[in-house]
């Protein structure tokens, strides 16, 4: 990805985030965790694009696609959902660099 | 269409083809919201159609509730000065409102029984969206709808009913 394309998806991700923001003092607060993680996964998805990835990246960006529309359906599968997120992120919690 | 297979056939649509949408088509959706009802028969609403890429882009930057890629965007927003001096107060702050929304659900209906996608959307900064459109002073943008073509079929939500339907004999 070019640098102009890529600081055009990065304006867009903090247009989303900023926009939420502000919106979510009056929506409902269900949004604020679907809001974070569906940034979680336009985050992954850009990285991917300039080249940055992994597999547990892609696996929380798949993970995230797949389940997060559940917060407009049903809010214990959504909690559900988010627990599982966490859980997948202790499964991939380790670094190559080490302090 | 039959109406009941639009009324219970419509889902909320968030994944799109990469398609246009032809303007005369669109403009058949647009005619079926001016058929809905309205307070008074005010007819205040007003319709931006965006099918620029681009601008549904910067739409986009300030309205986090509209997801996926659709190839059109409308703007449902009523001229609220209009509105005003038609209906007074109630016109301006509630009968504005309910009637963009019945206006937009023809609109759905229409859209699903051309085979398009929709999807109804309240989370956007209304300024910010204003803006954006170079709206004349007094009209406010009341909801966005996103249209496109498909790429999804969206599970059947459940339909709560339990003290829902109430017959005012069995009301106490």
């Amino acid at each position: 990805m070019d640098r102009v394309k890529l600081e055009e998806r990065v304006f867009e991700l903090v247009g989303y985030m900023v926009t939420s923001g502000r919106n979510l003092l009056t929506e409902t607060p269900l949004y604020g965790p679907f809001r974070l993680v569906d940034a979680a996964s336009r985050l992954i998805s850009i990285l991917e694009e300039e080249g940055v990835e992994s597999d547990r990246l892609q696996a929380m960006r798949t993970e995230i696609d797949a389940g997060k529309y559940s917060v407009m359906s049903d809010v214990e599968e959504f909690e559900s959902f988010l627990d599982s997120l966490v859980d997948t992120l202790v499964d991939h919690a380790d670094f190559e660099e080490r302090r | 269409m039959e109406l009941w297979e639009a009324i219970k056939g419509r889902r909320s649509v968030r994944a799109f083809l990469d398609r246009p949408i032809e303007r005369d088509l669109l403009e058949r959706l647009l005619e079926a919201a001016i058929w809905a009802p309205s307070g008074g028969n005010a007819q205040t609403w007003r319709f931006v159609v965006i099918d620029d890429p681009i601008q549904i882009r910067r739409i986009k930057i300030v309205s986090p509730g509209l997801l996926g890629d659709p190839a059109a965007v409308i703007a449902v927003c009523q001229d609220l000065t209009r509105a005003r001096a038609k209906g007074g107060e109630l016109g301006e702050t509630f009968l504005a409102p309910i009637d963009a929304a019945m206006a937009s659900q023809n609109l759905l209906l229409a859209a699903y029984a051309e085979g398009l996608g929709t999807c109804t959307i309240a989370s956007f900064h209304k300024k910010g969206v204003g803006r954006l459109l170079k709206l004349s002073e007094g009209v406010k943008p009341i909801l966005l709808v996103s249209v496109g073509w498909p790429a999804e079929a969206p599970p059947v939500p459940p339909r709560h009913r339990e003290g829902v339907f109430l017959f005012e004999d069995s009301n106490g």
